[in-house]
């Protein structure tokens, strides 16, 4: 009940945020899974609308690599659908929410747009903690700045538990260059991803090309996994009837009987 | 001052000193390590624009205690002192302090809490990062949960707004817009962990709050400013939802410019509470009528040990004790239940926070009992509405007069809510002649007043003008445009509680009578 009266407090999300159906790979040869649907407890969990205590879910996505390959302008052009020809470095870092409904569900992805700037790398780690997602970006047009996307990598994976983040290599600027060099660069950049166990997708902030197909998959990756864990966390504690600590009265213990009910029930 | 954040953020030389002198304890402190506490300032040379343009809108919806400071500043200080040998000194010692004009003690710590640590480490590039995520925070909108993106996580706080019921739970309420399992959530912005904060001088309860209703000055001598900040914050908060309204410093030094002014004893005391770490303000604030002295917190047995009430004669500048040093008598007796009830918490271990909220919520039912009565009085003085017509000046709001509220309290006196016993009359005689009476009526007059021009507003919008402006000259039309115009730009300035629908017709009102004038007087009204 408490959680339906939640939903009305927020204005629903926009059509072009919803997801049904699992959506598909860049390429088979740099992908995080191949199934083509939601994992059959996710599906059942979402139907039940039996997602767990919190109304809603969120997850922590990064996104990192050399200065001006065009991180905010992926990031802009997902989240404003907009596009800025003049370049503005990022100051530290910048932060967006995006709301997203996937598989009935409302899900969040808080977009942290960090800085590529060489006298920002000293803070950067504060900014990794806690990354369920981690994207380094490259410029298609600039070869060496996918050498560097492994430094990055390991910069923001050092502040993190291992196998705890999804990761994703990302080649901007693809209207930029010619379908042939493209290819080219796909090849080396597949390589890359198998070694840094990333997905790789190739866009194009200007032409927004790929954008949102790109930003849907990592929003419905993220999502299957936090409600798994989730799910995990609740079978977990539906094994500990009996123990005397299913139910447990937080907060303030002043308050009155009803509220600690209330509080309680869902 | 190193380095100062944003650059274009403008302080006076003055405000300088002060600031560096009040971001490190003026005493020695044998502490090491990261202490945080905070202080007040006053705002010196002229007035300067403030960032938001909104501070009307935040300050009539935020609660009185938490309006915006127009002649203050508060510093938020988060200090570090460690052993360095690379240092000249062989200390590393460096503050970083946050400013504001906004009262939010929790939030603004907490915040610090995340970021001077990075800060010392890091740099200038850590300022400059944060602060640009600082930038693009929504402004502070009261009732709203704000989410605020910070050095990698997001921290959830709710900003209190005046129509909040006084003291439902803010735990409570953050539960249930809790939409993020993430976040940092603090349960408030502001309020401070009342029981850590009285827990020497819990047994002392009601002499203190009486002696911040009263607005009486105060020194409190604590061996720290992270203790004296949050002792001097604690008794301020207490009247709550009265607001205190005299000066306050958390943290007070000998190098600051009211040093002078506060110490002279040409004349009385002021009307402060100041918090102090070094010893010889005892010898220069020895006039003053109430010192409360506090020491490191000492345990007998399970209990917090409680300072004793001392006479002022027994000051030594040198070696004072602790206690709370002052001739002052209570009006109303203590609440033995209460002290019980804490004293009770304490052997079963029950946690702070519920403490804590036991003893707000007592010092709430006091201040409610002591003000209802108050509240009731004046609300009687407002006129009636048929009183009010359109065609005549508001009628005046009748004058306060004292006898005749004291005359009110023998059928509906706080003996009505509250079963403290005592001198409750001798007690609002004192009241009336400190600043937080003179405050809380100031406050309450204005919206009264501003009741009365919204209620004359609506009157007249509501008033048939074709009717009335019949049998009038010219001269009485065009007064009439006037003062209606001035009366829409008035209640749109100062945020009367009019309805947009009464100001749109008032202005086509003024479209209307201006039509009816011959044509070279419309031009004139038109283009004022």
């Amino acid at each position: 009940k408490m959680k339906s009266s939640l939903m009305h407090l927020v204005p629903p999300v926009s059509r072009d945020r919803i997801i049904s159906h699992f959506p598909k790979w860049y390429t088979p040869e740099a992908c995080l899974q191949f199934k083509d649907h939601f994992h059959a407890q996710v599906r059942s969990a979402c139907q039940q609308r039996n997602t767990g205590t919190v109304g809603l879910k969120i997850s922590k996505v990064v996104v990192v690599g050399d200065l001006y390959v065009g991180k905010t302008s992926l990031i802009n052009r997902f989240c404003k659908d907009s596009f800025d020809r003049d370049y503005k470095a990022t100051i530290g870092v910048d932060f967006e929410i995006e709301r997203f409904e996937i598989a009935g569900v409302p899900y969040n992805l808080q977009i942290w747009d960090t800085a590529g700037q060489e006298k920002f790398k000293c803070i950067a780690s504060a900014y990794y903690r806690g990354a369920e997602v981690i994207i380094t970006v490259f410029d298609l047009a600039d070869i060496q700045t996918l050498d560097h996307t492994k430094q990055w990598l390991e910069d923001a994976l050092r502040e993190n538990e291992p196998g705890s983040s999804f990761i994703f290599l990302v080649g901007t600027k693809k209207d930029l260059v010619s379908g042939a060099a493209c290819e080219r660069t796909e090849l080396d950049a597949i390589r890359f991803a198998n070694e840094m166990q990333a997905e790789y997708w190739s866009v194009s902030a200007k032409t927004g090309e790929n954008v949102k197909e790109f930003f849907s998959r990592v929003a419905a990756l993220a999502f299957e996994q936090s409600m798994l864990k989730e799910l995990e966390k609740s079978y977990g504690r539906m094994a500990q009837i009996g123990a005397g600590n299913l139910i447990r009265i937080e907060g303030n213990s002043l308050e009155t009987p009803e509220s600690n009910a209330q509080a309680n029930c869902c | 001052m190193q380095l100062v954040y944003p650059y274009d953020f403008r302080l006076t030389e003055k405000e300088k000193t002060n600031i560096c002198y009040l971001s490190f304890p003026d005493s020695y402190s044998g502490g090491l390590g990261d202490t945080q506490f905070s202080f007040r300032l006053r705002q010196s040379g002229g007035q300067r624009n403030t960032r938001f343009g909104e501070d009307g809108e935040y300050n009539t919806e935020a609660p009185l205690t938490l309006q915006r400071e127009s002649a203050h500043y508060f510093g938020y200080v988060y200090f570090r002192q460690v052993k360095d040998s690379s240092m000249k000194r062989g200390y590393f010692q460096k503050s970083l302090v946050l400013v504001s004009r906004l009262p939010y003690v929790n939030l603004f710590q907490s915040l610090l809490q995340l970021i001077a640590p990075e800060y010392f480490d890091k740099l200038e590039p850590c300022l400059e990062a944060v602060c640009n995520e600082i930038d693009q925070w929504l402004p502070p909108v009261p009732g709203q949960t704000l989410n605020l993106p910070v050095m990698g996580i997001v921290i959830q706080v709710r900003i209190p707004s005046r129509v909040d019921k006084p003291g439902s739970s803010p735990l409570k309420q953050i539960n249930q817009e809790n939409l993020l399992p993430a976040p940092l959530v603090l349960p408030s912005v502001y309020e401070l962990d009342l029981f850590r904060c009285f827990q020497p001088v819990l047994i002392h309860i009601q002499m203190l709050w009486e002696l911040m209703l009263l607005g009486e000055p105060v020194v409190v001598m604590a061996p720290s400013p992270a203790i004296s900040s949050e002792m001097v914050l604690a008794l301020t908060s207490c009247l709550a939802p009265l607001k205190y309204c005299c000066d306050y410093r958390p943290y007070f030094t000998i190098h600051d410019s009211e040093f002078k002014e506060y110490t002279t004893r040409t004349q009385a005391p002021p009307n402060v509470v100041v918090g102090v770490t070094n010893p010889f303000f005892i010898k220069t604030l020895q006039h003053w009528p109430h010192l409360l002295r506090i020491g490191e917190l000492k345990m007998s047995g399970d209990f917090p040990k409680q300072v004793k009430v001392k006479k002022l004669t027994k000051l030594k500048p040198l070696d004072t004790k602790p206690g709370i040093y002052t001739s002052y008598k209570t009006f109303l007796h203590k609440d033995k239940t209460l002290i019980k009830r804490l004293l009770k918490g304490i052997q079963r271990k029950r946690p702070s926070e519920v403490q804590s909220a036991l003893l707000r919520r007592h010092l709430l039912e006091l201040t409610q009992s002591f003000i209802i009565p108050l509240e009731h009085y004046i609300a009687s003085l407002m006129p009636l509405q048929k009183a009010i017509t359109p065609w005549k000046n508001p009628p005046q709001i009748r004058p306060f007069r004292q006898e005749d509220f004291m005359k009110t309290l023998e059928h509906a006196g706080p003996q009505l809510t509250c079963v403290l016993r005592g001198d409750w009359l001798g007690l609002y005689r004192r009241f009336f002649r400190s600043p937080n009476f003179d405050g809380w009526y100031r406050q309450r007059h204005k919206e009264m007043t501003q009741k009365l021009e919204a209620l004359h507003l609506e009157a007249i919008c509501e008033a048939d003008i074709v009717a009335w402006m019949k049998d009038k000259s010219e001269v009485e039309i065009v007064d009439l445009v006037l003062k209606l115009r001035e009366k829409l730009v008035r209640a749109r300035c100062h945020h009367l509680p009019v309805k947009e629908e009464t100001l749109q017709r008032g202005g086509l009102y003024i479209e209307t009578i201006i039509g009816s004038l011959p044509e070279d007087l419309q031009a004139v009204l038109h283009h004022p």
